[in-house]
């Protein structure tokens, strides 16, 4: 039993780690470097998703949470407006739920330079 | 890596599958073979399910807000209930709840027993990967498939504690037979109707390869493939051989089952992480 057990809990966790994104393409892209401030994000998914957290986070700052009150239902495009920002790397994580009920979550980042 | 939130989903819709499938299963094996005292089981199993629907709708509200303050989030839970997770969810609550209020009533609940089974069984139809597709057919073949599977894993503990008392080895043989003949026609639809679902949700060879849902699938069938093996064991050799009155054969048979569970178990594990993390191959 606890062999069995132990077999599959393993494999899953192996196949797990390559379940792909429901994100189809981000501005900026992910791993971009970017001579200009983005005022905005842009996030274009495969299907219709509605977006619940979204945060951002420079170097070892503190995370800040994205504004996501003008948005409302599902959608598959978002652009969410960013407060001002300075040079550095950013990380962006999501989470939503799916339009199959699914709750998904992903990050990407970039660098202004 | 799977977060704490991911792993928690995980067990709570192994805690769902297990319930559901076990108390539903469990009901239609004591109306199927004409088994009694089963009620506690089937309550316990069924109160299981229950438990598994609320914390598994709760902690979807947390994965949607990445945090434990999204468990008792009304804004993420009522975005949730107005989806198709909410739909399933009160189908689930609604049929688990008929099913225990019927078996309480004895004999005149069959029929809201019956019900109830049926809501649960169905609130996996409403929601997911399959019911997304719009597929008429697929629905069909997966309700079918959640059928015949809690029918399969309704039987095992009455059979053993049947066969695990000399006083009811002929029950036990009559179960097992009748249980035999039944599974000759439900399994082989039972694989057909998983197959074309396979095909349908991963699409190709490289898919099923080349992506974690497709090699989640693979170590699924892998493990029915040992199932149907122990189920053949059980129909072709302990059941004839305690029919024979073989004394061996009921510890055999029993032994059997014990390993037909923890083989169940993993399947349900892996169905877990199938319909929680694992994304469609696109």
């Amino acid at each position: 039993m606890k062999h069995i057990m132990f077999t599959a809990m393993v494999s899953l966790w192996a196949t797990s780690a390559i379940a792909h994104s429901p994100l189809e393409a981000t501005v900026p892209a992910n791993e971009a470097t970017v001579s200009k401030t983005p005022s905005e994000i842009v996030m274009d998914f495969k299907g219709a998703i509605r977006l619940t957290r979204v945060s951002m986070t420079q170097g070892n700052q503190p995370s800040v949470s994205l504004d996501l009150d003008a948005f409302s239902g599902f959608a598959s495009d978002y652009a969410i407006p960013v407060p001002p920002i300075g040079m550095g790397n950013y990380l962006i994580e999501w989470r939503g739920l799916g339009a199959d009920g699914h709750p998904l979550k992903g990050s990407f980042s970039f660098t202004v330079k | 890596m799977l977060d704490l939130w991911e792993l928690a989903s995980i067990a709570t819709r192994f805690a769902l599958y297990l319930g559901v499938l076990t108390a539903v299963g469990t009901f239609l094996t004591t109306l199927l073979f004409q088994i009694t005292g089963c009620r506690h089981f089937t309550v316990g199993f069924a109160l299981l399910g229950i438990a598994a629907t609320v914390m598994g709708f709760s902690l979807s509200g947390a994965a949607l807000t990445g945090d434990a303050g999204g468990m008792v989030d009304f804004e993420m839970l009522g975005l949730l209930w107005s989806t198709s997770v909410g739909t399933a969810v009160a189908l689930r609550l609604a049929g688990l709840g008929l099913l225990i209020v019927g078996l309480l009533l004895g004999r005149v609940g069959r029929i809201l027993s019956m019900i109830g089974g049926g809501l649960a069984l169905w609130s996996f139809v409403t929601v997911g990967h399959i019911p997304d597709r719009g597929s008429l057919l697929l629905s069909i073949a997966l309700l079918f498939h959640l059928v015949a599977i809690s029918i399969w894993i309704g039987v095992l503990t009455p059979l053993r504690s049947l066969a695990l008392d000399p006083s009811r080895l002929s029950d036990a043989v009559r179960v097992g037979h009748r249980f035999g003949k039944i599974a000759a026609v439900f399994v082989p639809l039972l694989i057909l109707a998983g197959v074309y679902m396979g095909y349908e949700l991963v699409g190709s060879l490289s898919s099923l390869v080349g992506t974690g849902y497709g090699q989640a699938l693979i170590i699924k069938v892998l493990f029915v493939a040992s199932l149907l093996t122990l189920a053949a064991a059980n129909k072709l050799r302990f059941i004839p051989q305690m029919s024979r009155g073989d004394p061996a054969a009921a510890g055999h048979l029993s032994k059997s089952i014990s390993i037909e569970w923890s083989v169940i178990v993993t399947v349900i594990l892996t169905t877990a992480a199938l319909t929680s993390i694992l994304t469609l191959p696109s």
